[in-house]
């Protein structure tokens, strides 16, 4: 048996699922995980403070993995009522991480592959990279999809193109709690002038779906990424997601992130500022009731000069559901003149409804400007009644008022039709507030 | 049009309202003044039906119907307007977009087609003269950094604009300068008709000037101890409320 932190493995699968790793490169990086994934204290009881792990995943691991699936008529089906009908963005579907080509459109000026079908360029790019830049020292479910993700995907564009139409990739997955299918692994690599923007949804085609995803970004000189993620899976799934940007040189991330519905989803996201004059704006939107738990924890790392970080999440919570917003700040010594802003607010709207929200700043340069806040209320009743005195009645004011809290980073999206199907999920999530009430 | 009848309110366990007695008909004026905390906001915004305060006996009618249980918005259909001594800041809602609901919605209730986007920026154009208000000031959030006056005059906008029956006026006139007393009053004169009322809460009798009332009620520790003509409220100027 294998041990690690309070997680429980059978050792001699994981060793027999590493063995079956083709690419040579890829099967030691496995091992390095695995390795550190024995000799790590992963500080469990910190990192998931407010996460119950228990309920999402058993601690005893009956590891199971699952060779890829043909698909089956009622999968495609389903699949197919997700497609976006827009001749304006590119969408590509994924199922389990391998991309399916029959219903994909991928932009031709850009790779967008499996890891195994890489060219030998690309394949040295990847092995030149990767695994350097996630958060697996840290994370224990980080190093976890280092020794076990199933499914690769690259995207690499190069220096001066820039695809105008955003990328809709439509993620399905298909396992159960203990079996290892969906646990994805991306890789981003952006040259230099290159501009881009993809919009990942994430759907499981099964209850009680596990799915992991590491997500390892690199922005070179003046590259700018949008990177959209939206979370609003109706099936009960259990979602560990971590990305991490490493930015170059004058380089742009903007990142947003919204969770709707799950059963437990966790959220890293890390921004590492390696150069001068690199700037991301990271926003985020959690609008939950029933069960869900939903934990964002970021963290921005300012280490050059004239960086600019800006962070805005807001939360609503209804019925007995729970959020939890960690953010940190690391301004490093080299790293003066630095802007690094930070905000997260939230509305809860019923008695059993709860956050926890917590800032952590770290300075040790002395010419920045930072700022951090949080607030955590009930959406306002005054305003309700004034709302209500002009002849609006209740449930639209409370809408009004729930569209108006959220409106701020809405209006942050770049996408007309990311803005519209976030406007579209927004809505019916209010209704659902409704008719709670 | 307004009966109020022996009416007893209380919030948080105080009783505010102790048996107060108000009868408003059509095409009146009526003035409320009263010392600090003696309960005229109170009055008006039970009147609008803020369900924060407990109506603990009596009732008040709306032409001739009892509208205890009425939420607040369904007494905005019916037509009774409440300008508030403190216009609440909602940001992220947008001025025009909240008043053009909120008109659409009291057309509705009154089997009028809605207002399109022509017809009703015409009828804004034409209320925002009446009271002098910047466009600018309406395309932001509702009353997000008005400044005091601003939030006065917004709130006799919105009366211009959903035309009500009953308006009930918490102390406009604070915070106005003169100019700007002028123009609201100049506007709120232009509103009435023989059939629409005004019920005007205010400390000072220079309103009253430019808004003649029929009557002026003093509200004093929740009960209405004097009515009169409007040579009350000069003699109140004078006086102050201790002989009462
Ligand atoms: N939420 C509350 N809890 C307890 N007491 C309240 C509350 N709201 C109002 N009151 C009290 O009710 C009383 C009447 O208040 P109200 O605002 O109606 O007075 P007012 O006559 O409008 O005074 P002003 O002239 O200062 O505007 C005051 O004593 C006030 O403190
Ligand atoms: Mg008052």
């Amino acid at each position: 048996m294998f041990k690690s932190g309070s997680l429980i493995f059978d050792d001699k699968k994981i060793k027999d699922f590493i063995n079956k790793e083709s690419n040579p490169f890829l099967k030691k990086s496995r091992n390095n995980f695995l390795k550190k994934l024995g000799e790590k204290k992963f500080n469990i009881k910190e990192e998931y403070k407010y996460t119950p792990l228990k309920q999402s995943i058993e601690k005893n691991f009956n590891l199971r993995f699952e060779i890829e699936k043909s698909i089956s008529s009622t999968t495609e089906k389903k699949i197919l009522s997700h497609i976006i009908n827009d001749n304006n963005v590119y969408q590509i579907i994924t199922l389990d991480g391998k991309i399916i080509k029959k219903f994909s459109n991928i932009p031709s000026k850009i790779s967008f592959k499996n890891f195994d079908e890489l060219d030998k360029k690309e394949k040295s790019l990847l092995h030149n990279h990767f695994g350097e830049n996630d958060d697996s020292d840290d994370d224990i479910f980080s190093a976890l999809n280092g020794v076990l993700w199933s499914k690769g995907l690259f995207v690499y564009i190069k220096k001066n193109q820039v695809i105008d139409r955003p990328i809709i990739v439509n993620n399905f997955y298909t396992s159960e709690k203990n079996i290892f299918s969906s646990q994805l692994r991306k890789f981003i690599f952006m040259e230099k002038n290159s501009k881009l923007s993809i919009c990942e949804f994430d759907y499981s085609l099964i209850s009680n779906n596990f799915n992991s995803n590491v997500t390892e970004i690199i922005l070179e000189e003046r590259s700018e990424l949008d990177y959209f993620k939206i979370q609003n899976d109706s099936n009960n799934s259990t979602s560990f997601n971590s990305t991490n940007i490493k930015q170059k040189k004058n380089s742009i991330s903007n990142t947003f992130t919204f969770s709707f519905s799950g059963d437990i989803i966790r959220n890293n996201l890390n921004i590492s500022l390696i150069d001068e004059n690199c700037y991301c704006n990271m926003y985020g939107i959690y609008a939950l009731n029933n069960k869900s738990h939903v934990d964002n924890h970021t963290s921005v790392d300012h280490i050059q000069k004239n960086s600019i970080s800006n962070e805005h999440y807001k939360g609503i919570m209804n019925g007995h559901s729970n959020g939890v917003f960690n953010g940190k700040i690391f301004v490093r010594k080299e790293a003066q003149k630095t802007n690094a802003f930070q905000s997260n607010n939230n509305i809860i709207l019923s008695d059993d409804a709860k956050i926890n929200t917590k800032p952590q700043l770290e300075i040790w340069a002395d010419d920045v400007k930072c700022s951090h806040g949080c607030t955590t209320g009930q959406l306002d009743e005054k305003a309700i009644f004034y709302l209500q005195s002009r002849g609006i009645n209740k449930d639209k004011a409370v809408s009004i008022l729930i569209n108006a809290f959220f409106d701020e980073i809405i209006q942050k999206i770049n996408q007309n039709i990311v803005k519209d199907k976030i406007n579209e999920i927004l809505s019916t999530k209010i209704e659902s507030y409704l008719n709670e009430r | 049009m307004l009966s109020i009848k022996k009416l007893k309110v209380s919030i948080e366990n105080n009783l505010i309202l102790k048996g107060l007695n108000l009868d408003i008909n059509q095409g009146e004026v009526h003035a409320i003044m009263g010392p600090n905390g003696s309960g005229k906001s109170t009055l008006a915004s039970v009147i609008a039906g803020n369900e924060n305060y407990k109506v603990e006996s009596g009732s008040i009618s709306f032409y001739g119907k009892n509208i205890n249980d009425f939420s607040p918005d369904e007494r905005a259909m019916m037509g009774i307007f409440l300008a508030f001594q403190y216009p609440v800041e909602i940001p992220g809602v947008s001025t025009i977009n909240f008043i053009k609901t909120a008109l659409n919605r009291i057309r509705e209730f009154n089997k009028k087609k809605p207002l399109d986007a022509v017809n009703f920026l015409k009828t804004m154009k034409k209320k925002m003269n009446l009271v002098k208000i910047d466009r600018d000031l309406l395309s932001r959030s509702i009353n997000e950094g008005f400044s005091g006056g601003e939030k006065k005059r917004n709130e006799i906008f919105q009366m211009a604009m959903l035309e009500p029956k009953l308006s009930i006026l918490d102390e406009t006139d604070s915070g106005l300068d003169i100019d700007a007393l002028k123009i609201v009053s100049n506007g709120v004169n232009k509103l009435r008709t023989k059939d629409n009322s005004t019920i005007v809460v205010t400390h000072y009798q220079r309103l009253l000037d430019y808004i003649v009332p029929d009557y002026v009620h003093v509200l004093i520790d929740g009960k209405i101890v004097k009515s009169g003509s409007k040579n009350l409220a000069i003699e109140l100027e004078n006086k102050g409320y201790d002989w009462l």
